[in-house]
């Protein structure tokens, strides 16, 4: 065998560099630093030195009362926004998919906060959010609700962070769930029509069991997502709500990274791998969930083959 | 049930589908609705189904005016020509869900699904859902659901034409079979005369939203009304050889060839088409009516010769004892059937 130049053979890996160096320097070594970081006592940035190897990170961590918090409020907000947004965003996806008038300054309604900033339409949401002048409020006087103080309390901090939660993750949602409908053949509607079968019946039967898998898709991206929210307190509340009342797992992260002096960056980096190991974990079960759901419909390639090959 | 359907219209647009189309389809037949893609056939399906509404006209099942009703009261099984079998119901259920819709208690509900799945031969895989099933086995499944609420009138449209060859005979031999069990008024659609011959107690050819002619099959055959029915039936498919009609003669060819086919009451001068069937030609040596031989081709148990006859070439069986070779000289006359003369504009038969 001839060999082939020096030159020649590392070609491809040349070709593979410039991706290889950025993947390193701005993926892998911030996470396997936060890792070697939360293992390392008294870190101190700047000079490198620390106390100690070991768990006291995640020890001191889990037994902050902010962190129980921080854990807390997250699950509670993930329960809230994802069902709830994921039930108004496939009824949303489903009136936006028929033919209806107007269908098109419907659609760019709904995807206006798309294309919003967050933090622009945060603000607005303040006003909206009023103990006095609000729009919320005005509109919960009418219907002989009392008003709610939504941001100067902190009973109704958490409340206003959920509404404008599931407002700002509407229509990533609907787009992917409309994306999810317009595969669907619209001949099993016909065939469901002509046996008699009405709206609601088509709804439940036919359409949510064959939007599932883009409804499973959704409320995976959506639980990660909201997993990882922070920034919405920020234009809402200038921080973790009005009495220190609503860190979230993010949020402390950024917490005793950014507003502590000193920075305490073994705490940020243990709570940053909690963390990535939660999400992780739901991650998991979400690919198990789909690959059950990919079965149950029949989708199994080798089951099919079997099946073909007996018929023979 | 009887289906009238009176001077039926439909228009897209400025696109009329169908045209002034009558028609009576006897209670308990089957008849295949028969043309080229965009002849109106599936249209006319629609409108039988309810899924569309024709513009103009009237459709009667018995003596109930249906013409505007919407499908769920017509009470018509439509069977798809993807099948639309629901990819997360079970097979079982597939066949339960219209009766569901109509509120049949689950009991029962399974009861009559169970039987329906005996008929159709799907009752081994009751549990399975659509994908594992192979086309053929969701057929059956589609025509099981179609026909579990006992309706009055069976649609099947184009049901064969995702099946592959071998299939596509068993499974034409089983909706015939289900169909004669049943007893159930049916109508199917197809493009494929040899599915429509085989399997209607009548049928009806359309061109463009026009119906060309209404029959029993092989009288569609022996007896086209015009050129295009005779052209769109038969395979391999009729020979056509252009010619003209002088003194009561078709002559064939620029050479005006006497074909030995006489029509009476067609003016001189008229240019028609000599249409005849492969198994109507005969070898004559001593007939005046020549030819020469292009090909012979061994079909199964029969030899198909092409040759050329006044120019054109076209295909015949012929009882040959001898082989015959490239470039001979024949002579042939034709049978008495299947020899038809058209006029070559209207397509109009004159013989």
């Amino acid at each position: 065998m001839i060999k082939r130049p020096f030159i020649e053979r590392i070609k491809p890996f040349l070709y593979l560099l410039p991706f290889i160096i950025s993947v390193t320097l701005f993926t892998l070594y911030p996470i396997v630093n936060v890792i070697r970081m939360s293992f390392l006592e008294g870190y101190k940035y700047l000079t490198g030195a620390y106390t100690g190897v070991g768990f006291g990170n995640y020890e001191k961590v889990i037994n902050d009362p902010y962190f129980r918090q921080a854990i807390s409020n997250t699950f509670k907000y993930v329960l809230l926004v994802v069902p709830i947004s994921t039930v108004i965003a496939v009824i949303l996806a489903n009136v936006l998919n028929q033919k209806i008038k107007f269908q098109g300054f419907f659609q760019t309604c709904y995807f206006l906060p798309m294309v919003t900033s967050s933090l622009a339409v945060g603000l607005s949401w303040r006003f909206m959010f009023n103990d006095k002048y609000g729009v919320i409020n005005y509109l919960l006087t009418l219907l002989g609700i009392d008003p709610v103080t939504f941001l100067g309390n902190p009973s109704g901090n958490f409340l206003a962070l959920v509404i404008f939660g599931i407002w700002a993750i509407l229509p990533n949602t609907i787009i992917l769930l409309l994306s999810g409908l317009q595969n669907i053949d619209p001949l099993y509607y016909t065939a469901a029509k002509v046996d008699g079968a009405k709206t609601l019946r088509i709804f439940f039967r036919i359409t949510v069991p064959l939007l599932a898998p883009t409804i499973m898709l959704v409320i995976i991206i959506n639980m990660i997502s909201t997993f990882k929210m922070y920034h919405e307190l920020f234009p809402l509340f200038n921080g973790p709500g009005v009495a220190y009342n609503l860190f979230t797992v993010v949020y402390y992260i950024y917490y005793e990274f950014r507003v502590l002096t000193p920075p305490k960056y073994g705490y940020a980096s243990a709570a940053a791998v909690m963390l990535l190991v939660i999400v992780f974990v739901f991650t998991m079960l979400q690919r198990a969930v789909q690959a059950w759901s990919r079965k149950e419909r029949g989708e199994d390639v080798k089951q099919v083959k079997k099946h073909r090959d007996a018929l023979r | 049930m009887k289906i009238r359907l009176e001077n039926i219209v439909k228009r897209f647009d400025d696109n009329t589908a169908v045209d002034d189309f009558s028609a009576v389809i006897e209670s308990g037949e089957l008849v295949t609705l028969l043309g080229p893609s965009g002849c109106g056939k599936s249209t006319m399906l629609n409108m039988l189904s309810g899924i569309l509404y024709p513009t103009e006209g009237k459709i009667y099942f018995d003596e109930d005016d249906v013409t505007y009703m919407s499908s769920e009261k017509r009470g018509v099984g439509l069977v798809f020509q993807n099948y639309a079998l629901y990819p997360h119901m079970t097979v079982l259920e597939n066949i339960c869900f219209p009766l569901e819709i109509k509120k049949v208690p689950k009991k029962e509900r399974i009861e009559k699904a169970k039987k329906m799945a005996e008929l159709v031969h799907v009752e081994t895989m009751l549990n399975r859902k659509p994908g594992q099933l192979s086309g053929g086995q969701q057929q059956r499944v589609a025509i099981a659901r179609a026909l579990v609420k006992e309706p009055r009138l069976l649609l099947l449209d184009e049901p064969l034409s995702n099946l592959d060859a071998r299939l596509r005979i068993e499974m034409r031999e089983e909706i015939r079979r289900i169909q004669l069990e049943t007893g159930v008024t049916t109508i199917f659609v197809t493009h494929d005369q040899e599915e429509a011959m085989s399997i209607s107690d009548h049928i009806i050819l359309m061109k463009l939203g026009v119906l060309q002619q209404y029959d029993k099959p092989q009288y569609l055959y022996d007896q086209p009304a015009n050129c295009f029915v005779a052209d769109f039936l038969g395979n391999p498919p009729i020979n056509k050889v252009e010619g003209v009609v002088k003194g009561g003669k078709v002559l064939l060819g620029p050479n005006e060839e006497d074909s030995l086919v006489r029509t009476d009451n067609v003016p001189d001068g008229t240019p028609v088409y000599l249409s005849f069937r492969s198994e109507s030609v005969i070898l004559d040596d001593k007939s005046p009516l020549r030819a020469r031989v292009v090909l012979t081709s061994v079909m199964g148990k029969e030899i198909i010769t092409s040759f050329v006859l006044a120019g054109k070439e076209v295909r015949g069986y012929m009882n040959s004892d001898v082989e015959l070779q490239r470039d001979q000289e024949i002579g042939i006359r034709f049978k008495k059937t299947g020899v038809f003369v058209f006029d070559r504009e209207s397509g109009e038969r004159y013989l």
